[in-house]
């Protein structure tokens, strides 16, 4: 089985993670720009995190042979500060302009302010004129409402559906969902919003068309192996395995390529690890220079 | 306790010290705890007056020693003048450069200043934390949201302290302020919360203006 784990925030993850996710099967992540747990006060802040996702991180990944993309985005939480939310926005172009960044994203609502709704709007604006896909955090609180919300932006603003993933979905959501032609991601978490068993509940009802599932692993109570755990529940419960890769590949493989940034003849082959690579002179090896692939 | 207040201002904010700037302020409001220790509060009558006074309705139940020592040092520099304009400064200086246990103290004393309306940028953004004895700062046994927060962000503060399972009788005001919108967010929230095989919080009706 191939695995792509559509959401992951590596950042907040160590050397273990990556080895284990590499055993498990892990191909191919992306790891969305969001919030680090606490507000950024500086634009300076994002210009370091950004340029991390797109140089450090996708380095550190592939020394343990899994192929790292990202998103970038001003995330709804820190969309709140005007005066920072202005910066991040105008310096935003030369990131989605680079290789790797496969959509812009997470973007969407937290608190449902006007504030989030503007820059919503803006990114969306902004990756119609890159031709990048989006990747949507529906909120925490008020969620059905946010979600609805959400779709009413988008179309709005006359952006395709079909380059929208709206993530984080739950039993009153997905229904809304697929009712559009967004894609549906799904975030299996250890105690909030979907476990295994429900998720492999959902599959079972309304199929694999435009489901996604993934760990959104991050710096809270969260599982980095989250999605070959809810391939080993759904083969369980009787799911065949050639729907089970299309949820876990095809279809996070097919959202992405969207961006013409995904090679995806490339993508199947785990890429040869080679640890005497330096990214900026560092290394993950830390003085040790036996480690081979 | 307000012996401790005084010589810290006596020796690092004297009238012949400090020059108004931040940094020693700043330093005088972390290094509370040095001076009067982390224990829960047990307030001498002159003490209790002392924030009395100045709060009525303020719930100090949980408030530690040095929660009130931030306090009584904010109060003393308003009496050495600092009010206004440069009492907002000194103070949001206070919370922004603050460590969480910093943040806790000044959201818990919140109420308590005049200027406290011009805190409420503040005030909201600290509701977006993801630490929650911050957040129950300024949620719980604390009149400032129900008496300045707009509707909206009232709603999305009950909603977050159902989510993180804090009890809603812990905050002040919420019977008064309970509207339409924010009976229908618990609704639905109880609706997810059931659609998930999730149980839903005993006291949901406490958010549902019947």
């Amino acid at each position: 089985m191939k695995i792509f784990d559509p959401h992951i925030h590596m950042t907040s993850r160590s050397t273990d993670d990556y080895e284990a996710m590499a055993r498990a099967g892990i191909l191919a992540i992306v790891e969305p720009a969001f919030w680090l747990g606490q507000p950024r006060t500086h634009v300076g802040s994002f210009v370091d995190y950004f340029n991390s996702l797109i140089g450090w991180e996708r380095f550190r990944a592939s020394q343990f042979g899994i192929r790292h993309f990202c998103t970038i985005g001003l995330n709804p939480k820190e969309a709140n500060n005007p005066k920072l939310s202005n910066e991040v926005l105008a310096m935003l172009p030369r990131f989605l302009a680079k290789d790797g960044v496969v959509a812009v994203g997470e973007i969407g609502f937290d608190d449902q302010t006007d504030e989030e709704e503007a820059c919503l709007l803006r990114q969306i604006e902004l990756a119609a004129e890159f031709t990048l896909p989006i990747l949507i955090h529906t909120p925490h609180r008020d969620k059905k409402r946010g979600t609805i919300r959400t779709i009413d932006v988008v179309r709005r603003a006359g952006f395709p559906e079909e380059r929208v993933l709206i993530d984080h979905n739950n039993e009153e959501t997905l229904p809304i969902v697929l009712d559009t032609k967004c894609w549906a991601g799904h975030t299996i978490y250890p105690n909030t919003k979907m476990d295994e068993q429900r998720m492999a509940a959902l599959v079972k009802k309304y199929g694999t068309d435009r489901i996604i599932v993934n760990s959104a692993a991050d710096w809270g109570i969260s599982d980095p192996l989250k999605v070959p755990k809810t391939i080993a529940v759904m083969q369980e419960q009787g799911i065949p395995d050639d729907a089970i890769q299309t949820i876990v590949w095809d279809n996070p493989v097919a959202f992405f390529a969207q961006s013409g940034r995904l090679d995806v003849s490339d993508l199947e082959k785990r890429p040869a690890i080679d640890r005497t690579q330096k990214f900026e002179t560092n290394s993950v090896l830390r003085g040790d220079q036996r480690a081979t692939d | 306790m307000l012996t401790a207040v005084e010589r810290v201002l006596a020796d690092s904010l004297g009238p012949e010290r400090w020059d108004g700037s931040h940094s020693p302020l700043l330093v005088a409001y972390a290094t509370a705890p040095q001076h009067v220790g982390r224990d829960a509060l047990f307030l001498s009558p002159a003490d209790l007056d002392a924030l009395r006074s100045a709060a009525p309705g303020i719930g100090f139940e949980r408030w530690t020693r040095d929660d009130a020592a931030r306090a009584l040092l904010l109060i003393a520099i308003r009496k050495r003048g600092r009010t206004g304009d440069a009492f907002v400064s000194d103070a949001l200086e206070c919370f922004e450069q603050g460590d969480a246990r910093e943040q806790q103290s000044w959201l818990r004393a919140i109420a308590l200043w005049p200027e406290a309306k011009a805190f409420l940028p503040t005030a909201i953004d600290a509701c977006r934390t993801n630490i929650i004895p911050v957040f129950e700062a300024l949620a719980c046994e604390n009149p400032y949201p129900s008496e300045h927060f707009p509707d909206r962000n009232f709603n999305q503060m009950v909603l977050k302290a159902m989510f993180n399972s804090i009890a809603l009788a812990r905050i002040l005001g919420l019977p008064a302020r309970r509207n339409a919108e924010l009976s229908r967010m618990a609704r639905d929230y109880a609706a997810e919360r059931t659609a998930a095989g999730r149980t839903v919080p005993s006291d949901i009706d406490l958010a549902i203006k019947e």
